[in-house]
């Protein structure tokens, strides 16, 4: 270096400290202007080119970090950017140089990651064109440096290793531009060819020393030890991804590898003589044990036991081996569970051993391991159970939550696999888990939940109540009861009996007026038992699913009430209430007479004025219980059992006396909890799910149509109801299914309620008074009809309930036109309308397909004619009244264009259009939810083929919506309008370049290769935005070749070195590539455009 | 429903009758409801309850329907709560005078001139619409004894 370079580096060193003080300053010291002039230092620094000699300079002199890591980061990205450029002897001389500063100097970490991340990037880079040379002479240094230097130097050497496993682990996402992804994905499959194995192989045996040494793992050996361990954990974590998969899947394995849960341990056939070593097993056993005490050490020792746990994969593709490996694996496990009594932080990972365990090897080999297998899966679920109870009432933590949970999902296999565990060996083991669980949710004395919480204000939401947060607990929790029902059976009923009894009591004292109306905490502890109680026994019964399936009764419930072999009648008689002596009674029809029995009393309760007094929560939860007990029990499906009990069959089978008591029953409990809970939400709304899902169930031989408590229901409805909307929009449903399979005077009852709907709907049209209740009533009625139309089935040519719904959506151009002025109504109209389209083009008729188009045409009319030009005062207020009305139209648009395909359908789509395009501001296509709409409209109706059949000035707010949509910061919004883009370009093509369509779409193109270049397109959108680049260019083939020119001419003022590797990417990304529209001309472009980004970010930004 | 012809009332020139009850349960968003005695637009709504087994509570958030601002409330859900009757009429403008004052016809032909031209942008663009010979149907908002015009558009149905 001569003296020249000497002195122009120290003041490029001194501007740049300074700089760096500046910017560290605290802002009172400095003014914004110094501060921006600060990061402009940087900023330009950033750019230098060919700065390795200043950089190494900087790193050796300068004092201060900030301006260390700069220059670290500086070389990184001018490797990147000038690889190409520089010869083999620059390069290695600059990692030996890099490799020496480490070692020797000491640096902080965030300076020394940056540098071994660079070593790792040259390293990398160079495998390209030397297969690995450099990195395994490399490798060879580092393991001698961890087994004779100074720890401080193992450490190091330990920190480049992985930062080299780093580097190669991602391909899809990696920070090293510059190289396509075929490249780097192959890169990472030679590396775990050659070189992975080795380093675990090395590092587990440097690990193996540390344990046996004997000293424990405390201050740089601990740190040390931490760093082997995580090269060893990153080994098993890697993910062996297949060549055969996509990228995109590839992708989303390394978006695993980057999470928590590791993919699992796939090892191909050279791995065998590592991972078959017996005392491999053991040694990794011995090391969590040496390694627990620190929880730093033990986190990345318990991961590697669980990716052990989940060993596939050819490596173990003879079924003797597998059984082999897990015999070892078990053994182990079991032996380091004598010596350990495993504490809170370890059991997510021992729970997560078990899971993966019982995941990846077969039921009967499982079912073969030693019984402390299944004891101890048994012993430390309870103890879960108790630490989950515990830690629900002193904090937020989730840990014992977490490991409960994944010891309930093993669970879930355990119980529910054939060819696994007897039901004999499970029997002890369930009623354990299960009596433990129980004990948890009880109050004292047969329990030990805490009172806590249930006196404090909660959030009313229907996703965070127990029946759905527990859920998938219970779930479990059901399938283990059932495993031991008899047990569990007895247990459930004599824990109802007592409480409902004492609760009758308590109720009874009340209404005597023995005791106060409020005293609260008895009553609320036996709430609470209640609740638990029945969701424990809901699960038990049946299982719960998603709305609108119907689920079969258990086996083990029928196989339990066959042995039982009870008396019919007896039986019956008690479910009914006849008998109460349970004596030959069916222990199954014995505890659901009992949750009847329970209803029954709520719902004395309720009529006798003690609303005030009864818990909503339980009486959701009794509403919850009886609904999927239902759905289970009293459904036609008696054929596709292979055995049936006699009394389950002659108690609720179709047709039996017994199944339509239990409907009435049940539709009775509904209307009592409608009627008296209308401000309850929860509890209201879990009576009309019971009443839905029993209404659900089409056939003519359900008995609910014709009990009389569902007609005085409807009848109580339709006098007008005191319920909300919302409530009364389900109601209305309900009646209208219930209706297409209900027949003759029976029906005529069913429509009483529309009727009288439809006549509610005519008065208020007809008043001459316009006022606030009329309008909240209009609105109401509105959102009934809603309800029908989503329950009412066409039936026939005149189908009375159809034409009722047709009449009130003829009334709704009028009511908007009236109501303009009131969103509160303007809103469930546009809604109605939209919720109809599909039942209605859909119809039978074509006239009333034509009605509702012609219905469509005159509301967009009448909305335009009040709403066009409009300003408002209220900026908030408009704009939030706006985009609902504007979200309603577009909703309304696209269920048109979904559901039909006649020629009307198309026309009133692009009348739609039109009056809806001027609407959409681009200040209210900020707003993210309303973009996602309007740019997904966008692109089903292109396809639909509606954008190019509108007027040319209209089609232009489409391309101006589309430009704003595309300087989106969202992936979804530009992968949409990407998307939008090539189908319209498809139309586009077949009008010919020159037409005014064509013109105005390719307008985009420029601004979209712009926004390529400069990466402000989201990466995730970058495929899309290929497609849309070829598309156009498929218009119009000129176009890419005169851009690129534009592109090359801008360049050459500012940026002439660049030109002529900006010239050649040009040239790669059209190579070979015909611009006809055909696949494999589509499918070259794509591999041109990878390749022309790889090389374009590599050189002109490097992020 | 008989109760509707009940609810005739002096539309809004005293703040006795300017409001109804209606259960709070009831309510709907997008509806009004009478906030620390301001007439509100509802904007949220969501329900609580006092203890897991205890009763729902009503909190809403409205918007006051003139001045935009911000109000809370919380209710039990079998509560009423006051409902403010409110209007929204729209008028032919057909003259500004000197002072500001606007002159509006209703459907009818009734003329009134008891309103002022708006404030902010709004009122600075009613002002020059007009001046440029534009027919302007103004909307005019009415609830609780107050009254001003909220928005403007030019008057399409006249080009019919």
């Amino acid at each position: 270096m001569n003296t020249m370079d000497n002195s122009v580096h120290y003041s490029a060193i001194q501007t740049l400290e300074a700089a760096a003080q500046m910017l560290m300053a605290p802002p009172n010291v400095v003014s914004s202007e110094q501060r921006r002039q600060a990061e402009s230092v940087f900023l330009e620094f950033r750019n230098t080119k060919n700065p390795y000699e200043l950089c190494r300079d900087i790193l050796e002199k300068s004092s201060s970090d900030q301006v260390r890591f700069e220059a670290a980061g500086l070389i990184k990205s001018a490797l990147i950017r000038e690889w190409s450029l520089l010869s083999e002897n620059d390069i290695s001389s600059l990692r030996e140089y890099l490799l020496n500063y480490l070692l020797r100097k000491d640096s902080p970490a965030f300076v020394r990651e940056k540098l071994l991340q660079t070593i790792a990037i040259i390293i990398k880079r160079g495998s390209i064109d030397d297969g690995g040379r450099e990195r395994k002479s490399l490798l060879g240094e580092l393991e001698k440096i961890i087994l004779s230097s100074p720890i401080s130097q193992q450490k190091l050497a330990c920190s480049l290793i992985l930062a080299i496993m780093q580097e190669y682990a991602i391909t899809v996402k990696s920070a090293d531009v510059g190289l396509i992804w075929e490249v780097h994905f192959r890169l990472k499959k030679s590396f775990e060819a050659l070189d992975l194995k080795r380093i675990f192989r090395f590092t587990v045996g440097v690990l193996e020393q540390i344990v046996r040494s004997g000293h424990r793992p405390e201050g740089e050996q601990a740190l040390l030890t931490k760093q082997l361990l995580t090269i060893v954990e990153t080994v098993l974590c890697w993910s062996h991804v297949s060549p055969l998969l996509s990228k995109r899947l590839i992708g989303a394995f390394e978006a695993i590898y980057e999470s928590d849960t590791a993919p699992a341990l796939r090892l191909s056939l050279n791995w065998r003589d590592t991972i078959m070593q017996p005392e491999l097993l053991s040694l990794f056993f011995e090391i969590h044990m040496y390694v627990r005490s620190n929880p730093d050490l033990a986190s990345p020792s318990l991961t590697c036991l669980v990716q052990l746990a989940s060993l596939s994969g050819v490596v173990v593709s003879a079924s003797n081996l597998k059984q082999q490996y897990l015999e070892n694996y078990v053994n182990s496990f079991l032996n380091m569970m004598v010596y350990i009594q495993p504490v809170e932080r370890e059991m997510l990972g021992i729970s997560d051993i078990y899971r993966r365990l019982i995941q990846f090897f077969s039921p009967s080999m499982i079912a073969a391991t030693p019984p402390a297998f299944l004891q101890n899966l048994t012993t430390l679920t309870c103890l879960c159970i108790r630490g989950a109870a515990m830690e629900e009432n002193i904090n937020d933590d989730t840990v014992w939550r977490e490991a409960l949970n994944k010891f309930l999902h093993s669970w879930c296999s355990v119980v529910h696999d054939t060819d696994g565990y007897s039901a004999e060996t499970l029997q002890n083991p369930c009623i354990e888990v299960f009596n433990t669980y129980l004990h948890c949710r009880l109050s004292p004395p047969d329990g030990i939940r805490g009172l806590d919480n249930l006196e404090e204000d909660v959030k009313d939401e229907m996703d965070e109540d127990d029946r759905k947060q527990h859920s998938n607990m219970l779930l479990t929790i059901g399938a283990i009861a059932r495993k031991a029902p008899a047990h569990c059976c007895h247990v459930l009923f004599t824990l109802l009996q007592d409480r409902s009894k004492r609760l009758e009591t308590q109720l009874q004292l009340m209404h005597m007026g023995k005791l106060p109306i409020s005293s609260g905490g008895e009553l609320i502890t036996l709430f609470e038992d209640l609740h638990w109680i029945l969701m424990i026994t809901g699960h038990f019964l049946a299982v719960d699913c998603t709305e609108g399936e119907t689920t079969m009764i258990p086996a083990e419930i029928i196989s339990y009430s066959l042995r039982e072999n009870a008396n019919i009648d007896a039986s019956l008689r008690y479910l009914v209430g006849e008998s109460t002596n349970t004596e030959n009674v069916d222990p199954i029809l014995r505890l659901i007479g009992e949750i009847l029995r329970i209803s029954a009393w709520e719902c004395a309760a309720l009529e006798a004025g003690l609303g005030t007094v009864f818990s909503p929560e339980l009486s959701a939860t009794i509403s919850w219980l009886l609904k999927i007990w239902a759905n289970s029990y009293l459904m036609d499906q008696s054929s596709v059992y292979s055995e049936m009990s006699a009394v389950l069959e002659c108690a609720f089978g179709p047709g039996s006396r017994g199944a339509a008591w239990a409907v009435s029953r049940l539709a009775g409990r509904a209307a009592t909890c409608l009627r008296h809970l209308p401000g309850q939400p929860t509890a209201a709304d879990h009576a009309v799910r019971l009443l839905a899902m029993l209404a659900h169930h089409h056939h003519k031989h359900n008995p609910l149509a014709s009990c009389e408590e569902f007609l005085s229901l409807v009848a109580w409805e339709a006098s007008g109801s005191n319920l909300s909307g919302e409530l009364r929009k389900e109601l209305h449903k309900s009646f209208a299914i219930a209706a297409t399979y209900a027949e003759g005077e029976v029906r005529n009852r069913l429509l009483a309620s529309t009727m009288a709907l439809q006549e509610k709907l005519m008065n208020i049209i007809n008043m001459q008074s316009d006022t606030e209740p009329v309008r909240n009533m209009l609105a109401d009625t509105l959102d009934c009809f809603i309800g029908i139309t989503e329950g009412v089935h066409e039936v026939g040519e005149m189908d009375e309930q159809f034409l009722m719904l047709i009449g009130a959506l003829d009334k709704i151009p009028g009511i908007i036109f009236k109501y303009h002025n009131y969103p509160g109504v303007v809103l469930p109209s546009l809604n109605l309308l939209s919720k109809s389209a599909k039942r209605m083009l859909h119809s039978v008729q074509p006239q009333n397909v034509n009605k509702f188009l012609e219905i469509c045409n005159t509301t967009f009319e009448v909305y335009i004619r009040w709403n066009s030009g409009k300003i408002s005062s209220v900026p908030q207020d408009a704009e939030e009244e706006a985009y609902e009305d504007i979200c309603a139209l577009m909703e309304l648009i696209c269920s048109i264009a979904r559901s039909g395909s006649e020629h009307g359908v198309g026309d009133t789509c692009a009348r739609g259009l039109r009056i809806l395009l001027p609407l959409i501001t681009p200040p209210l296509l900020a707003l993210p939810t309303l973009a996602q709409h309007a740019y997904r409209m966008l692109r089903d109706l292109d396809s639909a083929d509606q954008i190019t059949n509108l007027p040319i000035e209209d089609f232009n707010m489409v391309v101006t919506a589309l430009r704003v949509g595309l300087t989106a910061v969202s992936c979804d919004v530009s992968t949409l309008c990407c998307d939008t883009i090539v189908g319209l370009s498809n139309k586009a093509r077949q009008l010919g370049d020159d037409n005014p369509y064509s013109l105005s779409l390719l307008t985009l193109a420029e601004l979209l290769l712009m926004l390529i270049i400069k990466m402000e397109i989201p990466p995730d959108s970058i495929p899309a935005a290929g497609a849309a680049i070829y598309a156009l260019t498929c218009v119009k083939p000129a176009l890419l070749e005169g851009l690129a020119r534009q592109l090359i001419e801008a360049f050459a003022a500012n940026d002439p070195a660049n030109v002529p590797r900006l010239e050649e990417a040009f040239g790669v990304l059209t190579n070979g590539v015909l611009f006809d529209g055909l696949r494999p001309h589509k499918i070259r472009f794509q591999d041109n455009f990878d390749k022309f980004l790889a090389s374009v970010h590599g050189f002109l930004i490097v992020k | 429903m008989g109760d509707i012809e009940d609810t005739h009332f002096e539309t809004g020139d005293s703040g006795a009758s300017a409001t109804f009850p209606m259960q709070c349960s009831a309510l709907r968003k997008n509806g009004f409801v009478m906030l620390k005695g301001r007439p509100c637009k509802i904007v949220e709504m969501s329900t609580s309850k006092t203890g897991k087994h205890g009763h729902a509570k009503v909190h809403l958030v409205g918007i006051d329907i003139f001045n935009g601002k911000k109000y809370e409330d919380i209710c039990p859900s079998t509560h009423n709560m006051d409902v403010p009757h409110v209007k929204r009429e729209d008028y032919q403008l057909t003259d500004i005078s000197d002072d500001g004052y606007l002159t509006l016809m209703a459907d009818n032909g009734d003329l009134r001139e008891d309103l002022k031209i708006p404030d902010g942008d709004l009122g600075t663009q009613l002002r020059s619409d007009f001046d440029s010979g534009k027919e302007l149907l103004c909307t005019v908002l009415k609830s609780c004894g107050e009254e001003c015009v909220i928005a403007v558009k030019a008057n399409t149905a006249l080009d019919k």
